[in-house]
């Protein structure tokens, strides 16, 4: 096919009448069934490098994409088209799914766009070997390289699989971000002669400013200050889930409209603030970088962090959601030298578990073969530790994933090699560098666009003239009394809700007085659980009250109870009692454990967890509870499975409303 | 297994699994594209159909299923990498890993193009018996093979078996209750056989099990592939133990079809009373043995003579005498020089005529008939030795 006649395609098609030369040959080499890795910035056009040569191959061309909402957004578009594009993802029902499968299978499907982890589908593996396929592309490639800023294990199966097949097929990998090295990992990685295309990934709409402050308070009072006047709206990333929250709830108690995102949050809930988003119904979005990648909104207008990030691979890939519409918008980087390096670095530290946790892991699956839960069982290992662990174990060739129907099994591997943990100091050892490169960023006096895209392997030789270098401008902060006064007033006023009900249990969401290291409540429970601090203070007491009043309002209950302390002997037990007179509640001491539990905290994981309390309760005169309302008390709040375990136990006994109020509650893994 | 050979398994796969097409002609195909171009599947599938006529002799039937098969490539590469991830290992017939006693005994003929496998693959390499029986023996043949199984351990021969009930489970759990090794050749596709994996997961994961297949990996087991797994088994083992025969079933056609291709086949001697095929199967050839495997040289009645003596066929030679000609030895001899039929008989010392010996080696594709007089006989071409 000539140019020519590809335009004319091209516009009865899309509607667009040209390529761009980049793009025409790109598509040209892919209908010659070569291999290509495609480097340009965001709107540049990667899509139809891949889509219109899916339309006009026999076969279905299939696009391996980590990003549901994207998968979304452009199966909308085509399907506009007229184009038959579909998508196969774990947000639709298993039905729909299976009846895409099914008419990809009689080939009714030009385009398909499917998630990496479905490589690990029977269903869809069934369905690959019998449809007829004309290329596979595979979208955000960086996801590939563990040298990019989103590795994603799900992907290593592509990668084989890509490996797999034959040299004359064509694949397209396509990526916004890559450093040289990330392009030359995914290069080496996807191989077979692949060659690659870079364009300039310069933003020059993007205005980059960099805020020097001192404190979380400096960083709070100027969004309080200065949201408002930002124009549009845009995103807040903060470095912590927590933060989302409490961000939100600061720009909440000011009036701002703004909701908080995290990885956190059910995907009902996540799905209807990314539809807030799109709409513009809030100010901002806080959120942890969970959000954006792949949300098509061309007018993100701001994009804020409170945290540095930990490379500038990950800034620039953060940032880059802004302003996709080429129109000017504001990037802002709080910095604090004093407090902000901790978390990233605690990020580079805690990026591998320890050396003997993986021995653990081997040990226990040459024993037997396991599920994930089951090795998480047998070892105390947390999740998120056992995920990296398990997925390390596979890429060395130790460990093999086998799948049965639904359920996934890892088996150690006869004459599997010896953990090899170079790989890990090396990549321990770039983190670290790039970090530098971050903080060298932050405290840049030049063109900071400059400085990202030379970091990138830009070939980009002038300077954006609109950062804050380039302009001489400064952004500062100045704190009055009086924004003082409004953020020790949110402080005493705001209250972590627990979010414990389910549809079995009569439990409702509870309350607490505080985080537990976000303020000295900590400081004081631990100072009287373990240095025998005597009772909890009565400062204390006055702020579980204030929260009590806040979320329960004058709402009566029937009778108090506490949780049966583990090793804290009678200090609980004397809070409620205080509780229970101030409030002027009866209460009861029925509440005992069936047998001895060991402390909850030194379970790792939420599974043993669950099950160090399992019907680990009783209650003296089961009869007693039937048609009451319980208030329900205890000083921590962790994982939540002892609250949930007494509110399921107590709904057995005919308990009508189980609320909990707690002191404090952890922010994940801080006692 | 290399790199390309690894990147080639779609392609191996696909070739291994060729509708309509005999194994000797996947075999052909293979030494063709291997051994005597040089080359690999990825350059042979980049060809035109007239190429492949032209420079393979391959027959428009055969270039036009090929043709199909190479648009399956794609689809077995996401197949492939589905077994690869999951544990499974495709050993192709030109891999190092490869049986070599398998080539050896089923020749280009019969060797499977590529074996399915999980576990210790070193065992392929092992010298090894094989023991098999009937699935309803008595409990005098499991004695046997549980006698024999613990002389194979201790002599670190792996024993080969088919996992059927009775014989094969017995020389299976005898082997490794002796902390011995074995293989289990399944009738039917690897990725069957989820409970047996379940099962011997220490076995396979301390190195002392290998699991194999011949077949498309999602085949369910049926009375031919049982059949069709037999000749495997006997491929597979260096020496063949027969527990218990009956005069029908898997086991009696397995030795037919062993004494045929020329094995030794050991056979349990039976006592006077035991009702079963075992003493006729002796009397056709095959080697009458004790529990320690040692030959019965008078048994508790004196033997007759074999019956295969006066049994006279007309196309076919002797079997009792063909057993005696080992191809590799005759290979061997061929490789370096051409000798006429009357030499390589004196060579091999056997005890044949020269005609039979002639009419013997025209008949093997890969020797090479020499126009002289007396005719002189050479190995093809070295590579297909490396093959076969």
């Amino acid at each position: 096919m000539t140019r020519n006649q590809a335009e004319t395609k091209l516009q009865t098609t899309f509607n667009l009448s040209k390529f761009y030369d980049t793009q025409w040959e790109v598509i040209e080499r892919v209908f010659n069934g070569e291999r290509i890795l495609l480097i340009e910035k965001t709107g540049f056009g990667k899509s139809l490098c891949y889509q219109f040569p899916a339309t006009q191959f026999s076969g279905t061309t299939v696009i391996f994409s980590p990003l549901i909402a994207l998968m979304r957004d452009q199966v909308n578009k085509l399907q506009q088209l007229g184009i038959n594009a579909k998508c196969i993802n774990s947000n639709q029902t298993s039905e729909e799914n299976e009846q895409i499968i099914e008419e990809a299978k009689n080939n009714k499907i030009k385009i398909l766009y499917i998630a990496p982890e479905r490589m690990e589908n029977v269903e869809w593996l069934q369905a690959a070997k019998t449809m007829n396929l004309s290329m596979v592309v595979v979208d955000e490639a960086h996801c590939i390289s563990v040298w990019g800023h989103d590795f994603r294990p799900a992907f290593r199966r592509i990668i084989n699989l890509v490996n797999l097949l034959p040299k004359n097929f064509p694949v397209l990998a396509t990526t916004a971000t890559a450093t040289k090295r990330v392009e030359e990992d995914i290069k080496k990685q996807i191989g077979k002669n692949i060659a690659s295309y870079r364009g300039n990934l310069i933003r020059d709409n993007l205005r980059l400013w960099v805020v020097h402050v001192e404190s979380e308070d400096e960083k709070m009072i100027w969004l309080g200050k200065n949201l408002p006047n930002l124009t549009g709206s845009g995103i807040i990333y903060t470095g912590t889930q927590v933060n989302t929250e409490i961000y939100s709830k600061w720009f909440e108690y000011l009036n701002i409209n703004s909701t908080f995102y995290n990885g956190g949050l059910d995907s009902e809930t996540r799905q209807r603030v990314e539809e807030g988003l799109l709409n513009n119904s809030y100010k901002c979005v806080v959120s942890t970088n969970a959000l954006g990648m792949g949300i098509d909104k061309p007018d993100i207008r701001f994009i804020i962090h409170t945290q540095i990030p930990v490379s500038p691979i990950h800034y620039y890939q953060e940032i880059g959601r802004a302003g996709r519409d080429g129109n000017p918008s504001n990037i802002i980087l709080f910095y604090n030298k004093k407090d902000d390096l901790a978390l990233p670095q605690a990020f580079i530290d805690g990026g591998r578990p320890p050396i003997k946790k993986y021995q653990r892991v081997i040990n226990v699956l040459k024993r037997e073969r396991l599920g994930r839960n089951g090795v998480i069982k047998k070892t105390n290992i947390k999740q998120t530790q056992i995920n990296v662990i398990l997925s390390d174990l596979i890429e060395q060739g130790i460990v093999n994933q086998v799948i049965e129907g639904r359920r996934k099994y890892y088996e150690y591997k006869f004459n599997a090699p010896e953990l090899n943990t170079e790989p890990f100091e090396t990549l321990r050892t770039a983190k670290q560098t790039d970090f530098a490169k971050m903080i060298e960023y932050a405290e840049l006096t030049s063109c900071r666009m400059k400085f990202l895209c030379d970091f990138l392997g830009d070939d980009f030789s002038t300077t954006c003239g609109v950062c804050d270098n380039d302009r001489g401008k400064r952004l500062g902060i100045t704190i009055t009394n009086d924004w003082q006064n409004k953020l020790t007033d949110f402080r005493e006023s705001y209250f972590p809700v627990l979010k414990v009900e389910s549809r079995t249990s009569k439990i409702v969401n509870g309350i607490a007085a505080s985080y537990y290291g976000v303020s000295n409540v900590g400081q004081a429970l631990h100072n009287s659980k373990y240095q025998n601090g005597g009772d909890f203070p009565d400062w204390l007491l006055k702020l579980t009250l204030k929260a009590f009043r806040k979320h329960y309002g004058k709402e009566r209950f029937d009778v108090v109870l506490y949780i049966p302390p583990t090793e804290s002997g009678d200090l609980v037990k004397n809070f409620a009692q205080k509780i229970a007179k101030v409030l002027k509640f009866p209460i009861s001491d029925g509440l005992k454990k069936t047998r001895v539990t060991d402390s909850q905290k030194i379970f790792q994981t939420g599974l043993l967890k669950r099950d160090n309390v399992k019907n680990a309760f009783t209650f003296e005169d089961a009869n007693d509870l039937v048609g009451k309302s319980v208030l329900l008390v205890d000083d921590i709040y962790d994982s939540g499975a002892t609250i949930k375990e007494v509110g399921r136990y107590l709904t057995k006994l005919g308990a009508i409303k189980i609320a909990p109020l707690i002191i404090a509650k952890t922010v994940g893994g801080d006692i | 297994m290399n790199k390309l050979q690894l990147s080639e398994t779609p392609h191996w796969i696909t070739i291994a699994h060729l509708p309509k097409w005999r194994t000797e002609q996947k075999n052909r195909l293979i030494v063709k594209i291997f051994h005597e171009r040089e080359s690999n599947f990825e350059e042979f599938f980049s060809l035109t159909q007239s190429e492949w006529i032209r420079d393979f002799g391959l027959t428009k039937k055969e270039t036009y299923s090929l043709e199909k098969a190479k648009e399956e490539i794609p689809n077995n590469s996401f197949y492939a990498e589905d077994l690869i991830s999951q544990g499974f290992e495709v050993i192709p017939i030109n891999s190092k890993e490869f049986s070599n006693t398998l080539k050896k005994n089923l020749k280009v003929k019969h060797t499977p193009p590529v074996i399915y496998a999980k576990g210790n693959k070193q065992l392929l390499l092992e010298n090894s018996i094989a023991i098999v029986g009937s699935r309803k023996a008595s409990k005098t043949s499991l004695d046997f093979t549980d006698s024999i199984a613990k002389k194979a351990s201790k002599e670190y021969k792996v024993v080969v078996s088919g996992f059927a009930k009775g014989v094969d489970r017995q020389a299976l759990d005898s082997a490794l209750k002796y902390n011995g090794q074995s293989i289990i050749v399944l009738p039917q596709g690897i990725t069957t056989f989820k409970s047996g994996f379940k099962k011997y997961y220490k076995e396979i994961v301390e190195g002392n099990l290998l699991v194999l297949s011949t077949f498309h990996p999602r085949a369910k087991w049926s009375v031919g592939l049982a059949m069709a797994r037999n000749p495997i088994i006997y491929g597979l083992a260096n020496e063949i133990y027969v527990a218990e025969s009956s005069q029908k079933g898997g086991t009696w056609e397995g030795v037919q079809d062993g004494l045929k291709k020329g094995r030794t086949i050991y056979v349990r001697y039976p006592n006077p009373k035991e009702k079963n095929a075992n003493l006729l199967l002796i009397q056709k050839g095959a080697v009458g043995v004790d529990f320690k495997g040692d030959k019965v040289i008078n048994g508790s009645y004196s033997a007759p003579e074999p019956v295969i003596e006066k049994l006279k066929e007309p196309a076919t030679t002797p079997i009792k005498k063909e057993v005696e000609l080992d191809n590799n030895s005759l290979f061997d001899l061929l490789k370096e020089n051409a000798f006429s039929s009357k030499e390589i008989i004196k060579k091999l010392q056997l005890d044949w005529s020269s005609r039979k010996m002639t009419s013997y080696l025209k008949k093997l594709e890969n020797i090479e008939v020499l126009k002289s007089k007396p005719l002189k006989f050479q190995l093809k071409n070295n590579s297909i030795k490396t093959l076969f």
